[in-house]
């Protein structure tokens, strides 16, 4: 029997989660870290839909919410999606207490927070399930438990951590009481739920859990196993709503954020996609009517995963509309100007946060500096020149890391990580990080920028 | 035992499938990585039936670039990578070049005709050189 840690990244659209075993920062095997298999359905096994849908008289969650949700559409049903986006907020609590929408709850009876409990019991009762199925970690052992969140939501991690830690200790009493029922495809009854919910909300499990930063995690993955792994990072990010900057540094046993380099943007993959339509939809000028400018507008949008990654990975992309091909260049997006008012903001971003970590760095004696893209955006060929640029002065150097690190090669996953690692890149990075590098955990919940017991001098 | 429940045990889940049939966590990952390559896949074969039968230049070319699209989606999404430039220069080297003419003398200098592919530091296909024509490039 081994002792694990649990990492769960509870994403816009999926939640991932990811194991490895306790201690695996400092003695590293890649063939030690296990992805969960959480989904019943789909080929991706390990990605799990964000998603509740509240259907007559019963609840479902993941897949099955999502087909509900498409097979009543006409009649203006939908699923809760995004909860994440909702954890993200300023003001957790009032959002909590906000009634669902008649969309998605026409009977009136959920707030928020109720149907964000029911789907982590969902969420909790897969990760249950996926750790019996795999034959390593059912063979028992102790799981420390962990999340993985953005760094930047308003500042107030510890508040917010606790907050959090409470409804997963909601979700874990309603898991216990209904059991096994919580993942039937079937959903779960709206009477099993008024009868276990607000006795699972009153007597919610005390949890131990740390909360870990996302850039944090990318850190972790990134520099798990490398010698001399450098003690400074910063952290680009770039996901569908907004690009961050973070940087963070790691002084002796504790990781911490460096707050005054922390840049958002509120431009990212969602501006990206408005930016390509918008230049197709110009340089398409057999589009006249409307209603054929809507037409290529849906089908753009439909194909805009595939269409803006052959224009970042290939520079070029062609999509077929009405028996008309349209070719769309890196370039042309380049002549685009919003775009370029996007490029400039974000290398002047870059270039303050790059500064802020370089004098920190330089202050403690430290020598390097890991540059790290993640998220969709990773390898979009703009940041990529980012994180690779040369710098005018050498030291200290800044080392551009790859966003696939080079152990997801490894030998042990046949090919077969690396193609879905950005996938479950936070849920294992969360899950290899040491202690040190939680940015909270239950009890004990320092302010992100806390660096009290941290020593001013080189270290 | 209600209905819902019957209809849940009726269909066992895929889940308690791969747990029974003790689906490892590679074979795992190997259909989570190839399921967004399939799609890829299926396309470039319909483009390439289209680039196949395309009436004129110009409808063979848009399938041709279609074909290449899809390709290097599906090359991606196996985390396949390229190697070298298309036309570029080099020395030439038997061990991480192909040869791609019949020659009396190993040249010193080719040019790349197809570029290689790498997976992680592995070499899958080396880049197909030949030897560079000095008439042409003048």
């Amino acid at each position: 029997m081994s002792d694990w840690t649990l990492c769960i990244d509870f994403g816009t659209a999926f939640s991932k989660a990811a194991v490895a075993p306790t201690g695996a920062w400092s003695r590293f095997d890649p063939a030690n870290v296990r992805p969960l298999m959480l989904s019943a359905e789909g080929q991706n096994t390990f990605l799990l839909d964000s998603a509740v849908f509240v259907d007559e008289d019963r609840v479902l969650f993941g897949r099955a919410a999502l087909n509900e949700a498409d097979a009543q559409a006409d009649n203006k049903r939908a699923a809760l999606r995004s909860f994440k986006t909702l954890l993200s907020v300023s003001d957790l609590d009032r959002a909590l207490n906000t009634n669902a929408p008649a969309t998605i709850d026409p009977h009136r009876v959920f707030q928020m927070r109720d149907l964000i409990v029911l789907y982590l019991a969902y969420l909790l009762a897969s990760i249950e399930r996926a750790i019996t199925a795999d034959p390593i970690l059912a063979q028992g052992g102790t799981f420390s438990r962990r999340y993985a969140a953005p760094a930047w939501r308003s500042g107030d991690s510890a508040g917010m951590h606790d907050v959090i830690v409470r409804l997963f200790g909601e979700a874990e009493a309603f898991r216990t009481a209904v059991g096994k029922r919580l993942l039937s495809p079937d959903g779960l009854s709206l009477r099993a739920i008024s009868e276990a919910l607000p006795k699972a909300m009153e007597r919610a499990e005390a949890l131990e859990m740390g909360l870990i930063f996302e850039a944090t995690a990318a850190a972790a993955y990134t520099s798990v196993g490398l010698e001399g792994s450098g003690s400074h990072m910063i952290v680009v990010d770039m996901g569908a709503g907004t690009t961050d900057i973070a940087a963070l540094a790691r002084l002796g046993p504790r990781t911490i954020e460096l707050p005054e380099a922390r840049v958002t943007l509120k431009q990212a993959g969602d501006f990206i996609d408005r930016v390509i339509a918008n230049r197709v939809l110009e340089s398409a000028k057999w589009a006249k009517r409307q209603d054929e400018r809507t037409e290529l507008w849906s089908v753009l949008m439909r194909q805009m995963g595939d269409i803006k990654e052959a224009v970042m990975a290939d520079g070029r992309a062609t999509l077929r509309n009405q028996g008309r091909s349209i070719t769309l260049s890196f370039r042309d997006m380049e002549k685009d100007e919003d775009f370029r008012e996007f490029e400039k903001s974000l290398r002047q971003a870059y270039d303050h946060a790059l500064a802020v970590v370089r004098d920190d760095a330089r202050a403690r004696g430290r020598s390097d500096v890991q540059a790290i893209a993640v998220g969709g955006g990773a390898s979009t060929p703009f940041i990529q020149a980012l994180i690779r640029r040369k710098m005018e002065s050498t030291r200290p150097r800044v080392i551009p890391r790859p966003a696939t690190p080079d152990w997801a090669h490894a030998r042990e996953f046949r090919g077969n990580l690396a193609p879905v690692f950005a996938q479950l890149a936070i849920a294992i990075g969360g899950a290899l990080a040491p202690d040190s590098m939680l940015a909270a955990r239950s009890g004990i919940s320092p302010p992100a920028n806390d660096r009290s017991g941290i020593p001013v001098e080189r270290d | 035992m209600s209905a819902g429940d019957k209809k849940s045990k009726s269909k066992k889940s895929a889940a308690r499938k791969r747990a029974a049939q003790g689906v490892s966590l590679t074979d795992a990952l190997a259909e989570a990585a190839w399921s967004e390559a399939d799609a890829a896949l299926a396309q470039a074969l319909a483009d390439f039936d289209e680039a196949d039968t395309a009436d004129g230049k110009a409808a063979r070319k848009d399938a041709m670039a279609r074909l290449g699209q899809a390709l290097s989606r599906a090359g991606r999404k196996r985390g396949l990578a390229r190697v070298g430039e298309l036309d570029e220069e080099v020395d030439f080297d038997a061990e991480a070049y192909d040869l791609n003419a019949a020659v009396a003398k190993t040249p010193k200098t080719v040019r790349i005709q197809a570029r290689g592919v790498t997976r992680g530091g592995e070499m899958l296909a080396k880049p197909r050189v030949a030897p560079v024509d000095r008439n042409k490039r003048s």
